[in-house]
């Protein structure tokens, strides 16, 4: 980590007070604006009308990014994102793409109005591009945003912008990822707002200048005229709009877009019981060579009709798993646009409002200049997305309504895996480079009345896409050996969690090894972790198999479908690595699944049964994890008393294994009058309570703690899905810990996590880990 | 004589149009008759045969052909009203149907359920215990990596069998390059049991992408059987009631098929109630002289558009039924939104929405008195007074403005601080100009001006909105197919298709590529279209064969289409259509959006051949006006909430002559509908009985 650099701050943009940024622009960039009345005196037909049409304007702007761009990133992943922003930059209408990138746009925007207007001056016919993920626009290097101020008569009236991930932009890593990077110097270079549009112009020097850094310059070039593109039909678009309802009306719809998704989104939060919940998280492993688990934390207090996300305790800034506040800011958008406002307009400049972030300047999710931010999204934004996502799940299943948005968490990162060699099957052999694009088929999260949806996708890029295999074998000499869901890999509860995949791949069409670089976490702690004494989902696991026979089963008839059987070594890819996969080998990578939700031993034996029809999971997690026994000719039928008998003995092996932290000193409680707090555990005047059996388990705010029993073991003990072997990428000790009711044996919490892992149960009460 | 006959089974009603080679056109609907929908169709054909006044027998005796379009496949698909069957697949690659690409959580699903990420779902298309693997391996080059292990595909079969399927898919990856393992299963299938129904993806869908064949290939075979069983049914009675001819099955693609060859491709024939509206505006256009088409069909709770460019339909390859994209050449039939039972609602933030959600048939808009408390469009269009008390003047359903008063007074006017009038104004405008934004949208991304076409309207909810969602996208011309087809344009259109075969093949290259090995891949798909045009059974006028290649720019996904021009192919042809492939992308996504310098590939191959019957319905001419037209007189309607209440002449179409010109506002009351003439509009009857409403631009 190198030392600060000074004059590098005024590069880091930060939410703005509307009013103030607006008195602070100079006399000769006049805004549009409207007054509260023009508001106000807004007819209902008129507000949906206009509020259509802009949506319809954003849409337009969205498909032409898409079909112009050259990047299947873009193409098929779905990684961008497009704004329509009032003349301050906030945000009126966002797309449904990467959601994180919502949390950024603005950013770019209070960072130009404040830097740009006097020199080089905002005009009529520039667009700016800016991938600086301190300034904003995007949330690492590799998100390069093109942005145009729109005038009306003279004045700023909007903003327009396009965004999307560009394969390669230089910097000392394919696709400008660096795993061994220590500073922003070893990735690509961030280039502040540069006007890359002048008069309606492109700036072919400045043009030129930008697409020089790549290993991909024509796709850069490509993209960069996508983004043009899309700015000029939104701003086409927004001009026949205005010249059909007048500047204010418009202008007035916009204001009360944001204002209504404001009002809305408060109403949710006002109609929630005030309190504190917190959430921690962790990447195991900063770049290559390091062993540490590095932390971020999350307190979210609910008052009125506010919340506020406190991270202060996360860990400072390490190796490359950073994000500026720019990203942090995107996490929340993450969790927060499905989960607080799946049924509300994406008006994310209001939405916005109903928040603050409370951060200490130089941690991983709010890095100062010059760490290296390349991770940004998918490691620590993606972590804080969780976080938050967790602690608004536990805010909300107090609610039985609200409660349908709970949902443990998602798969908890990208897996990356890059590959580039050279492909031999044409008549001239020719180079290629490849991001894998399978883990978008990520495992979602188990919800109180769901199970989680299986292979759903990423929480925070809605519409992303797993390409064919066909594609992909059409595109790049390989082999695809597997690609699947993984049986068991949801993490386990009275609701599972959603399976995640896996695939397999051998060279194929090539004669010399193919260059091969991961990244990636939550191989030595869970990222995916359950609610109300769900389970976390799977761990991750990347393997290549070296020397295998997979040649020879193929030539034998066979298709190998397991690392196990094709002989050889497997070697754990760590999660940062620079390495290759020769021909013959053979590269395997599973990804996360999600949480379960619930205690498992409280699934309903015929939903068992299901998942094991349809294999969701194996016979021997039925058995063990669920305590389900089946029979039948099929081996699918439940088989009832030998299940509460089997369920029984496994609670026996809870009260034989745990630890009882204190003495039951109350006795039961009235369920009648308490409160829900979540699957299991109600509030009766203070009192916590086991909502199963009523058992009290004390006052969560006495020093004596509560009454619980505890079980501390080895990882593997959470159940099959943990996959790895956290010696072989961490330092620290890792545990596998449940908490028990210790009268009736209800799984209250469960987690894998570090032994010094301060536990959180029943929201903000604390129990100090072992 | 000879007659054509156009048959449309919907849900609700079954619609007959008959023509014969003397110019006469008469229509018939009846009500359709689930789970047996052949009762149906007999009972339609019936009606028609009583208004030719002869009997059914003497009737269909002398019917060149029936052309007949159904929704029982879409229905039993969207329903999951479909048998159990078998899908067997490449080792290692089974959960491709489960997995879905991802975009099965969200392919089709509306704006606002595309932002409720938390409310979506993803379903798979059969138990994965009928999801077996084979030992198999094929690369992209055709290549046999892993021989088919025969002795375990077998016992897989027998697995399947045993557990009561009577039906299997079978899509091996990369089987288009080499359909060979696909064939040899099939073999086995019949070994075992030669009664099984088997459906290759090599032959259902040679097309790369395998999450897309392999649910193309199930569906298809999911539909077969029961479409088989159907088709049979129909076609005995047919026959046993005297027709001779051939009964066709129309297809997503716009064109018709022989009954006993639709089952084998089945999937190929669920759009076809979709389309058949867009293959009437085709036959109207070229009766009017119209080359650019918006063609809109609005029901009780959908808004279908399709697009007509140049005199030709706008086809797509790929459709999307119940969140899986599918293969299947077909015209583009865009659904965007609502109908006239589409619900007026206020968010939780207190603003109004129209739609998508509708009150179905059941309990129906308010004013229907059937027990719904919600208000519709029907129910704004009541209070506005464009529709009346008495219903339809054709029908037979009286509406009580009470009820909708009631409904839009409760739900939307109260809670805005609004008069019903005002409410029920609102209502009409937003769902006009919401109705133009999603109108835009599909023209716009086919790469078409709106302002360059002309709107056609049919169904019973689109003529009172026509006018209203073609100002907003700048149509200026209107024309709504009143005569004597008005209540069943889609069955029109049916008869008025000829049969159209499709054969594709996927075989990526890059551009230049060998013209031999394309004209190879051109040769072994005519041969499969001109074999299967002589399967029907018909005799053609003439025989066009359309040759096609969907290319891509090497870096950019999309694919587009590109003609390929006959007669031998040389170099300079495949330049040919890569300039095509270029002008029409640019068309598509604008000016410089392609990237020529990564290069072009050819992805699929298509041959499209077109069998003309020698029938081609017109509409017949309607008697002359002599004098202007008479109202039948007036009543208060809100057209403009600036405006409010008018005295507005309204007309009754059965009064009305060719020539005759309504000065907008007007409204004109059709048996079937009620057209809206807008202030600022004429409309004028044209000499087949339509009413084509003009911008006139002079305000009221």
């Amino acid at each position: 980590m190198s030392m600060p650099i000074p004059g590098s701050e005024q590069f880091s943009s930060r939410a703005v007070d509307a009013g103030e940024l607006a008195r602070s622009l100079p006399s000769s960039l006049p805004v549009h604006t409207v007054t509260q009345e023009q508001i106000d005196a807004l007819d209902p037909l008129t507000y949906e009308v206009v509020r259509h049409r802009l949506w319809s304007v954003t849409d337009e702007m969205g498909e032409a990014l898409k079909r112009m761009s050259g990047s299947p990133i873009v193409t098929d992943a779905n990684d961008f994102d497009f704004a329509i922003s009032d003349e301050l930059g906030q945000e009126v209408q966002v797309g449904l793409y990467n959601t994180m990138l919502v949390g950024a746009v603005d950013l770019a925007i209070y960072w130009t109005l404040r830097n740009r207007a006097v020199n080089p001056g905002i005009e009529s016919g520039d667009m700016f591009l800016c991938n600086d993920p301190w300034v904003g626009g995007g949330l690492h290097q590799n998100d390069v945003i093109v942005y145009q101020p729109v005038f009306h008569e003279g004045e700023l009236f909007a903003w327009t912008s396009a965004v999307c991930h560009e394969p390669d932009l230089g910097g000392v890593g394919l696709g400008s990822f660096s795993p061994a990077a220590e500073d922003v110097f070893s990735e690509s270079l961030p280039t502040p707002p540069v006007k890359v549009v002048r008069g309606g112009r492109l700036q072919r020097d400045v043009a030129d200048l930008w697409v020089r850094r790549s290993r991909v310059p024509m796709l850069v070039g490509l993209d960069l005229r996508a983004k043009i593109g899309a700015n000029n039909v939104g701003a086409e678009r927004l001009q026949a709009l205005i010249d059909q309802y007048g500047a204010d009306t418009v202008k007035a719809v916009m204001k009360r877009m944001m204002s209504d998704a404001e009002t809305r989104m408060r109403g949710k939060i006002a109609a929630l019981p005030d309190g504190s919940w917190t959430a921690t998280g962790y990447q195991d492993q900063s770049h290559v060579g390091d062993r540490n688990l590095h932390k971020i934390t999350v307190t979210t207090t609910k008052s009125g009709d506010h919340l506020t996300f406190d991270f202060t305790g996360t860990d400072p800034q390490a190796g490359v798993i950073n994000c500026t506040y720019a990203g942090m800011r995107g996490g929340v958008m993450l969790a927060l646009l499905p989960i607080l406002a799946g049924d509300i307009p994406w008006s994310a400049g209001g939405l916005m409002r109903c928040f603050d972030l409370v951060t200490e300047e130089g941690t991983i999710n709010n890095a100062t200049f010059p760490a290296a931010v390349g991770r940004g999204p998918i490691g620590p934004a993606w972590l804080t997305g969780s976080l938050v996502a967790e602690c608004l799940a536990q805010m909300l299943d107090r609610d039985l309504e609200l409660g349908r948005n709970v949902q443990a968490t998602c798969c908890g990162t990208w897996d990356t895996a890059v590959i580039a060699g050279l492909d031999e099957r044409g008549e001239q052999p020719s180079p290629f480079l490849s991001i894998m694009m399978e883990p978008m088929a990520g495992g979602y999260g188990a919800r109180p009345h769901a199970d989680g949806m299986d292979s759903g996708g990423l929480l925070g890029i809605p519409m992303g896409r797993v390409p064919d295999v066909e594609m992909t074998e059409f595109l790049y000499p390989v082999l695809a050996l597997w690609r699947r869901e993984e049986p068991d890999s949801g993490g386990p509860g009275r609701h599972r969690g959603g399976l995640s995949a896996s695939m397999a791949f051998t060279p194929h069409g090539t004669s010399i090894p193919m260059g091969l670089v991961l990244a990636s976490a939550g191989k030595a702690v869970a990222q995916n972790g359950g609610l109300a004494g769900g389970l976390p989902g799977n761990t991750g696991l990347d393997v290549v198999v070296r020397n295998s026979r997979v040649a020879q089963m193929l030539a034998d008839g066979d298709v190998p479908t397991d690392v196990d059987a094709m002989g050889g070594v497997v070697e754990p890819g760590q999660n940062y690595a620079s390495s290759y996969i020769a021909p013959g080998e053979v590269f395997a990578m599973r990804w996360q699944g999600g949480g379960g939700y619930g205690d498992p031993l409280h699934r309903d034996p015929a939903a068992v049964a299901h998942d094991l029809r349809e294999e969701k999971i194996t016979a021997a997690a039925a058995r063990d994890v669920y305590g389900v026994v089946l029979g039948g000719p099929d081996g699918s039928d439940v088989d009832g008393s030998a299940t509460d008998a089997l369920r029984e003995e496994l609670r026996g092996r809870r009260r034989a294994s745990a630890e009882l932290l204190r003495e039951p000193t109350g006795g039961t409680v009235d369920l009648q009058s308490a409160r829900r707090l979540d699957d299991n555990l109600v509030e009766v005047r203070g009192e916590l309570a086991c909502g199963r059996c009523a058992q009290g388990l004390g006052d969560p705010s006495s020093p004596e703690g509560l009454s619980l029993a505890r079980h501390q073991g080895p990882p593997t003990g959470a159940g099959p899905q943990i996959l790895a072997d956290p010696a072989d990428y961490v330092d620290a000790e890792v545990v596998f810990r449940q908490y028990y009711c210790p009268n009736c044996w209800t799984a209250l919490h469960s987690a894998v996590v570090p032994a010094d892992h301060a536990d959180v149960i029943a929201g903000a009460h604390h129990v100090v880990g072992a | 004589m000879a007659y054509v006959i156009g048959v449309d089974v919907g849900g609700t009603f079954t619609d007959a149009v008959l023509d014969d080679d003397a110019g006469t056109v008469l229509a018939a609907k009846s009500p359709s008759t689930p789970p047996d929908y052949s009762r149906g169709v007999l009972d339609v054909l019936g009606l028609l045969a009583e208004q030719l006044g002869r009997t059914l027998p003497e009737m269909l005796a002398e019917t060149h052909h029936i052309a007949h379009g159904t929704t029982s496949s879409l229905n039993a698909l969207v329903m999951g009203n479909v048998p159990d069957v078998g899908f067997l697949t490449t080792k290692g690659h089974r959960d491709s149907i489960f997995i879905m690409n991802v975009e099965g959580r969200y392919l089709g699903r509306a704006p606002h359920e595309l932002q409720n990420i938390l409310g979506q779902d993803k379903h798979g298309l059969l138990p994965k215990r009928h999801a077996l693997e084979v030992t198999e391996r094929i690369d992209r080059d055709g290549n046999i990596v892993v021989a088919l292990d025969e002795d375990k595909a077998r016992a897989s079969i027998r697995a399947l069998l045993a557990d009561g399927v009577r039906a299997i898919a079978v899509s091996l990856l990369w089987s288009f390059r080499n359909p060979v393992h696909e064939r040899r299963l099939r073999e086995i299938v019949t070994e075992e049991d030669p009664e099984v129904f088997v459906a290759l993806s090599s032959e259902v869908s040679p097309r790369i992408r395998e999450f897309a064949r392999n649910a193309t290939t199930v569906m298809s075979t999911q539909i077969g059987p029961g479409l088989r069983d159907y088709l049979g049914t129909l076609e005995s009675s047919l026959r046993d009631h005297g027709l001779t001819g051939p009964l066709l099955v129309m297809q997503s693609n716009g064109g018709a098929v022989a009954a006993k060859e639709a089952p084998a491709t089945a999937i190929s024939t669920v759009g076809s109630v979709l389309t058949g509206g867009v293959v009437g505006s085709v036959a109207l256009g070229r009766q009017l002289g119209h080359r650019n088409i918006i063609s809109t069909d609005v029901g009780g709770t959908t808004f279908l558009a399709g697009l007509v460019v140049d005199g030709e339909p706008v086809r797509d390859t790929t459709t999307v039924i119940n969140h899986h994209p599918i293969n299947v050449p077909t015209l583009r039939v865009d659904a965007i939104g609502s109908g006239g039972g589409a619900i007026a609602w206020l968010d939780s933030g207190g603003n109004l929405r129209i739609g998508p959600r509708s009150a179905q048939a059941v309990p129906g808009p308010a004013c229907y008195g059937n027990g719904g408390t919600e208000p519709t469009n029907t129910d704004a269009n009541l209070v506005l007074g464009i529709l009346t008390e008495r219903g339809l003047i054709g029908g037979r359903k009286p509406l009580s403005l009470e009820l909708a008063r009631q409904a839009i007074d409760t739900q939307i006017a109260k809670p805005l601080g609004l008069t019903v009038e005002e409410a029920a104004a609102a209502i009409y405008a937003v769902q006009n100009a919401q109705t133009g934004d999603l109108l835009r949208k599909t023209v716009v991304e086919a790469g078409h001006d709106p302002r360059n076409f002309v709107v056609y309207a049919f169904g019973g909810a689109g003529p009172a909105h026509c006018a209203g969602y073609a100002a907003e996208v700048g149509v200026g011309e209107v024309v709504v197919p009143l005569g004597p087809v008005a209540s069943a344009f889609s069955a029109f259109g049916l008869a008025s298709s000829d049969i159209v075969l499709a054969a594709e093949l996927s075989d990526p290259l890059v551009v230049p590529f060998d013209p031999q090995r394309a004209e190879r891949n051109f040769a072994d798909l005519e041969k499969l279209v001109r074999d299967g045009l002589e399967r029907q059974g018909v005799t053609f006028e003439a025989v066009e064969l359309h040759r096609e290649i969907d290319m891509r720019y090497t870096m950019q996904l999309a694919e587009v289409t590109a003609p390929v021009a006959g007669g031998a192919l040389d170099t300079a042809a495949i330049e040919d259509a890569a300039a095509a492939f270029e002008a029409r992308y640019a068309e598509m996504y604008g000016k410089d959006a392609g990237f020529r310098e990564a290069g072009i590939q050819a992805i699929t191959f298509r041959v499209r051949g077109v069998g003309i019957l020698p029938f081609s319905p017109a509409l017949p001419e309607v008697p002359v006006a002599d004098g202007d037209a008479t109202p039948s007189g007036t009543r208060p309607v809100q057209l403009d909430a600036r405006l409010g209440y008018l005295d507005t002449p309204i007309y009754d179409y059965r009064e009305l002559r060719a020539g005759h010109v309504l000065t907008g506002p007007a409204i004109v009351e059709v048996p079937t509908t009620t057209v809206v003439v807008p202030g600022g509009t004429a409309g004028t009857v044209d000499h087949l009985g339509n009413l084509t409403i003009r911008t006139t631009g002079v305000a009221s």
